[in-house]
């Protein structure tokens, strides 16, 4: 194998100068002209209703307002996994700020003081606000119809419940090995629902032109998803994929909030009703909070078997997720979080339960993670306490239990390579492992925690990417994707592997963002999956590209097509060290032979990812049979915090974090996704959660009360570490990392509080409040009056 | 809705323009003015992405009324690369400081208003001056580097 | 709906300012504009007036004569940190304006509009109690100067009167002293306040606590002050002033913190507040702007 030149290199972002000089345009920097509408959107007021009636005469009537859209208009149900939401609510209410219908106007603030004069009347219905409520035998069903819902073969509603999905695992015979344990732990542990809070919010702007083509901007994750689902759910109107363009700038943050469809449907509907003009919709801050995918909440009960020695012989995990309104996405993440719910242990016997469960809260969705942060912090919580049990040092007993490869997965698939070993040892090592320390301070305890990861990208076993490169006149070229650059780098990324294969430097490439009718198909930015999948994807387009220049030498000059190799720009052979051929001089223009004729032309690569060896198809009683992951990631993390025992505030003086991330394209931009995965990961333990009250409304939709990080919130050190155990399908061996740096961060700061204070948090957030009045509780500390 | 008439230095040019009382200074850079680079994150002073210069010190262009800057003086990043990216900006683009770029401009803004009155800062300087632009990619690691790799 | 025809007006004198106030229906003072622009993009407010005294040259004002301190009403919280004077005698308005909000708010808002909005968590309410400080308002029937005890009504309410302007505030020096002042936030970076308080140690061990965001206005603990005045602190009074403060100050739960953590939080700000501010009278202690908590 030739050495890479550009892979493997910390480049500095090919985006970097469009977004630091603020050229970059993001979706509401579009300008759409004098015409251009704007809707705004009637919501919700109750959890859960029953529409009797909307009046829109007085909002028809409001100066500036052009139309009135209700669901009347748009009855058709649609969704990505399980077709079970409606782009305006039909009959029925699910969640408080769920969409009724909308005004659009000549002003923003014409459609909102509009939207205001709509008048719906309700009949209210019983709240269903958390899964207790949901599961019980006389809850009231929020999808009565939910028997009739399409959906992917691998979900298993159960018609007549709340439950939408039910992913069972079985693995081995845990009922046997429970008996033979020598000690079983059992515990339960609670996570609210998080909010993805990108700083850009969410928006879209529709038009239906006067030949009836649909264009659509988006910020977004998923713009041929979004393509399809606008085809399909506007399919009644005449919509054909062909008539449906999406067009996606860059994009200000997604973490899986902006991935799917969610209210990038309604600017799509609504362009449909107003043939010729633009409409733009636009989602406040608060919106973002209360009518976006949000992460669900998770209740997990788990129950682990270990012998004397600390083997783990068996689990037993239940998973009830707050799935929220509507599943069509979040069902999935139930799904794979239930396929893995055992962490990266090797465990002979394995039952898994994870129920989706319908709620009257916002539909629950994606979230950076896909559910592993969730179950991951009962799992790594529960490990320590099974470790301190046993009087077994945490960091040996995750060791002894660490899934390697070849071991058998909850599916039956083997375990892939990876370095989980040799990241245990290099965390516990960087955070001193072992070594008690103290503070200066003596209302301050130092303590240490260890958590492992593991995930695996949840996609459709037919998830495919592709690409298109083509050349200019200097060499230089343009590569169209639809992998979405969302500040995790692909851009860079995916030029530096077409930049190996065409010995063409980074800097000279531009990959353009998505625009359907331009950049060929993705699949979803989600999953971490991109850097491996629309990597592969590039990856052949550059070498399709390559084939192309080699064929047309051989061809023009009478080459030996096997010893060509291409350097610095130019076409080489090993036989011949004289020659040497600028790209430039060929590349667009062919190359002339001797009666002035030419060879050649605009070359031009194609190249197509898919993982062909990758089924879904499995024993819906036992979860057997399939391959539903094409690989895992792993690794580990570990924290030194020091807690205020009177106060419960902490710093985080170190913070380490190592993962086998195949090989590192640009070990810079991996460092990157450790600092931030891990800053937002710890927020979500620390002060993040979102409350509701007893009607289903959010009570801190905005920055001002749900708090997620500043400047001065951050460890005082960050070691990443990077691990490379080659993945044998990924471009140069690489596989995804994206999520995994934040999932390890919640249970790594309860072990970490458990280690310092000697209290046990079982339920998230890990606020200093919890704390100093779990200290309060358990008579840990002695306080003046208390 | 009357309107009155401003006149203000925005970027170094001499600005003449309508506004109705309740303009929003960041909707009237945005939408009359075509400066995008002040974004609106949360459009009631917690994000810090409409942050711009007003007289020297960075403001949030989310709460401030249009008419209020008349005969003020104005800069956004559009205003700050007369010649092609600052100091700064070079050392963020070295460091590869931002990943989605949206919180890019309030942040550049900031820490420039920092590096004003304070060519060696301090980390925790740093932090205080940018604890008010939120970014949720970055980690802000990489964004406080930066700045001290300048500042070295 | 009838929409209100909003004006604004820019006076560069106090009484032209005055003037238009009693002219207008519902007018509205513009100073930093954080809370104000806030409140009318939601439309709590519909001001038919808007009256920016960023023209009036007084209101700039920021001076130490005779012992007293004044704070002029468009004086913003970045000013206060940065000047001198605050720095050299009232070290603590410095300590308290750096946790207010974030840098591009604190360049705009002022400490007068902070206590004229009066909401129950402002950080200013409890130091302008803790020093006893003048508000000094101008209105249709002359100048007055409010007690800042008298000044606080209730949530979001104050003594100001119909046609009033606030010119700023006058804090008399208490001579040398220490002080401190504690603030609990969810974490490092800009929160409102679950609890503030300010403590001031006067020479001879006179002291004065005030707590903030634990009541509808800010309170002046004077039990506790007639507790521990002219005593040295021990352990054992920070004790019993601690159960006073269950009877000084009445918490709520709300979503930033429950009433139990107000409670708690108080104490332990109460105990490292008061050791602070003593040391600091002494010349040592924590630095100011460090965060004790
Ligand atoms: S948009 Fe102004 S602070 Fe967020
Ligand atoms: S880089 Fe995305 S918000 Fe800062």
């Amino acid at each position: 194998m030739e050495v890479s030149k550009y892979v493997g290199k910390s480049t500095v972002r090919i985006d970097g100068k469009v977004k630091i000089s603020g050229a970059a345009k993001f979706v509401d920097d579009l300008d759409f002209g004098a015409d251009l509408l704007f809707a705004a959107v009637v919501e919700s007021k109750y959890a859960h209703a029953i529409i009797n009636s909307i009046d829109t005469s007085e909002a028809e009537k409001f100066p500036g307002v052009v139309k009135v859209v209700t669901g009347k208009e748009f009855p058709f149900r649609f969704g990505l996994y399980m077709h079970d939401r409606y782009i305006f609510a039909q009959d029925r209410v699910r969640f408080v700020g769920e969409q009724i219908a909308a005004v659009i106007a000549r002003t923003p603030d014409a459609a909102k003081k509009a939207a205001q004069l709509v008048n719906v009347s309700y009949t209210e219905l019983p709240n269903v606000l958390n899964v207790q409520d949901a599961l019980k035998n006389d809850t009231f069903l929020i999808h009565p119809e939910l028997g009739n819902y399409q959906h992917v073969p691998w979900f298993f509603p159960k018609p007549e419940t709340n439950i939408s999905h039910l992913r069972k695992v079985r693995k081995g015979d845990t009922n046997k090995a429970f008996k033979e344990a020598d000690f079983v732990f059992e515990d339960t542990y609670t996570v609210p629902r998080y909010a993805h809070c990108a700083i850009e919010v969410h928006g879209t702007i529709g038009l239906f032109d006067n030949s009836e083509r649909l264009t659509v901007w988006t910020a977004s994750q998923s713009p041929y998803t979004q393509r399809h689902l606008f085809a399909e759910a506007l399919a009644p109107l005449g919509l054909t994929h062909k008539d449906v363009r999406v067009i996606t700038p860059f994009v200000g943050g997604g973490f899986g909030g902006k991935a799917g469809v969610s209210m990038e449907i309604i600017g799509a509907a609504l362009a449909t009703t107003v043939k010729g003009r633009p409409v733009k919709v636009l989602w406040t801050r608060a919106q973002e909070f209360y009518n976006t995918y949000q992460r669900q909440g998770l209740t997990c009960r788990i129950k682990v078997g270990v012998n004397k020695d600390g083997g783990i012989i068996a689990m037993d995990n239940t998973l009830y997720w707050d799935a929220g309104a509507y599943v069509e996405y979040g069902a999935n993440v139930v799904n794979a979080a239930g396929l893995s719910a055992s962490g990266p242990y090797n465990i002979p016997n394995v039952k898994i339960d994870s129920y989706c469960v319908y709620t009257n809260l916002p539909p629950g969705g994606p979230y950076r993670g896909f559910g592993y942060s969730e179950f991951l912090f009962g799992l790594e919580s529960h490990m320590n306490e099974i470790a301190k049990n046993l009087n077994i040092d945490p960091v040996e007993f995750r060791r002894k239990n660490a899934i390697r490869e070849g071991d058998i997965l909850n599916y039956g698939g083997k375990m892939n390579p990876n370095g989980l070993i040799e990241a245990i040892d290099k965390v516990a090592e960087a955070i001193e492992w072992g070594k008690k320390e103290y503070s200066d301070d003596p209302n301050k305890a130092i303590g240490k925690g260890i958590a492992l990861f593991w995930k695996a990208p949840a996609m459709p076993p037919n998830a495919s990417s592709s690409a298109f490169l083509k050349f200019n006149e200097d060499a230089s070229l343009n590569i169209m994707i639809s992998g979405m650059e969302i500040g995790q780098g692909l851009l860079t990324v995916m030029a530096q592997i077409a930049a190996d294969v065409l010995s063409v430097s980074p800097d000279k490439i531009r990959v353009e963002t998505p625009d359907t009718d331009r950049n060929p198909y993705e699949w979803q930015t989600v999953a971490s999956h991109v850097t491996w999948s629309c990597g592969r994807a590039v990856e052949r387009a550059a070498i399709d590209a390559r084939e192309q220049i080699f064929d047309l030498i051989e061809r023009a000059l009478d080459k030996d097509r096997t010893s060509l190799y291409l350097e610095n720009e130019c076409v080489k052979s090993r036989k011949e060290p004289g020659f040497s051929l600028p790209l430039r001089d060929f590349i667009i223009n062919g190359i002339m032979k001797e009666d002035g004729t030419f060879r050649g032309g605009p070359v031009i690569g194609r190249g197509m990812f898919m993982p062909e060896f990758s089924s879904a198809l499995s024993d819906p009683e036992t979860s057997q049979g399939g391959k539903p992951n094409v690989h895992y990631t792993v690794g580990a993390s570990a924290v030194k915090i020091e807690v205020d025992r009177q106060t419960g505030k902490m710093r985080i003086p170190k913070a380490v974090l190592a993962i086998d991330v195949g090989r590192a394209l640009n070990p810079n931009l991996i460092k990157g996704q450790i600092t931030g995965g891990l800053l937002q990961g710890i927020a979500t333990v620390l002060y993040e959660d979102m409350r509701f009250d007893e009607k289903g409304k959010l009570l801190n939709a905005s920055f001002s009360d749900y708090k997620i990080p500043t400047a001065l919130d951050i460890p005082d050190e960050i070691i990443s570490i990077i691990i490379e155990t080659p993945q044998p399908d990924g471009p140069s061996g690489a596989r995804g990392m994206g999520e995994h740096t934040m999932i390890p961060a919640a249970p790594m700061i309860a072990n970490a509080v458990e280690d310092a204070l000697g209290i046990r948090i079982k339920s998230m957030p890990i606020t200093a409040e919890k704390i100093a009045l779990t200290m309060v509780k358990e008579k840990k500390i002695d306080l003046i009056n208390i | 809705m009357m309107y009155k008439e401003i006149n203000f230095i925005l970027n170094g040019e001499n600005v003449n323009l309508q506004v109705s009382p309740d303009e929003i200074l960041l909707e009237v850079l945005r939408e009359k003015l075509g400066v995008k680079s002040p974004k609106c994150g949360c459009n009631k002073g917690d994000c810090g992405t409409c942050t711009v210069i007003l007289n020297g010190k960075t403001v949030r262009s989310c709460l401030v009324l249009a008419i209020e800057v008349d005969n003020q003086e104005i800069v956004t990043l559009e205003g700050l690369m007369g010649n092609g990216l600052t100091p700064l900006q070079e050392s963020f683009l070295k460091n590869n400081s931002f990943q989605c770029g949206f919180c890019a401009p309030g942040i550049i803004l900031s820490a420039t208003e920092l590096l004003g009155r304070n060519s060696k800062p301090e980390k925790k300087e740093i932090q205080e001056a940018i604890a008010g632009n939120l970014c949720r990619c970055s980690g802000y690691s990489p964004i406080i580097d930066a700045i001290i790799d300048l500042t070295n | 709906m009838s929409e209100i025809q909003l004006d604004y007006a820019k006076p560069k004198l106090l009484n032209e300012a005055l003037d238009i106030i009693s002219k207008s229906i519902n007018p509205y003072i513009l100073a930093g504009g954080t809370d104000l622009i806030d409140m009318i993009k939601e439309g709590l407010v519909q001001p038919d007036m808007i009256i920016d005294l960023k023209g009036i040259e007084q209101f700039h004002q920021l001076s130490f004569k005779n012992d007293a301190l004044f704070i002029g009403a468009g004086v913003t919280f970045s000013e206060l940190i940065e000047s001198k004077i605050i720095k050299e005698h009232f070290p603590v308005i410095s300590e308290l304006s750096r946790t207010v909000a974030s840098l591009g708010i604190r360049n705009r808002a002022t400490l007068v509009g902070n206590i004229c909005s009066a909401v129950p968590c402002m950080d200013s309410g409890p130091l302008l109690v803790a020093y006893d400080a003048l508000i000094m308002t101008v209105g249709p029937k002359g100048e007055r100067s409010v007690p800042a005890e008298k000044w606080f009504i209730g949530s979001r309410k104050t003594a100001i009167e119909k046609g009033e302007i606030v010119i700023g505030i006058s804090i008399s020096s208490p001579g040398k002293h220490g002080s401190c002042f504690v603030k609990l936030g969810r974490y490092e970076g800009e929160d409102l306040a679950q609890v503030n308080l300010i403590i001031l140690a006067l020479k001879n061990y006179i002291f004065k606590v005030s707590f903030g965001s634990v009541a509808p206005v800010p309170v002046r603990a004077k039990k506790i002050e007639q507790l521990i005045n002219g005593k040295v602190i021990t352990t054992s009074l920070i004790e019993e002033a601690c159960k006073l403060i269950e009877k000084e100050i009445s918490p709520i739960t709300d979503i930033r913190a429950t009433k139990e953590y107000r409670m708690h939080m108080a104490k332990i700000m109460f105990e490292r507040g008061l050791n602070a501010a003593v040391s600091r009278l002494n010349g040592s202690g924590p630095e100011y702007g460090k965060n004790l908590l």
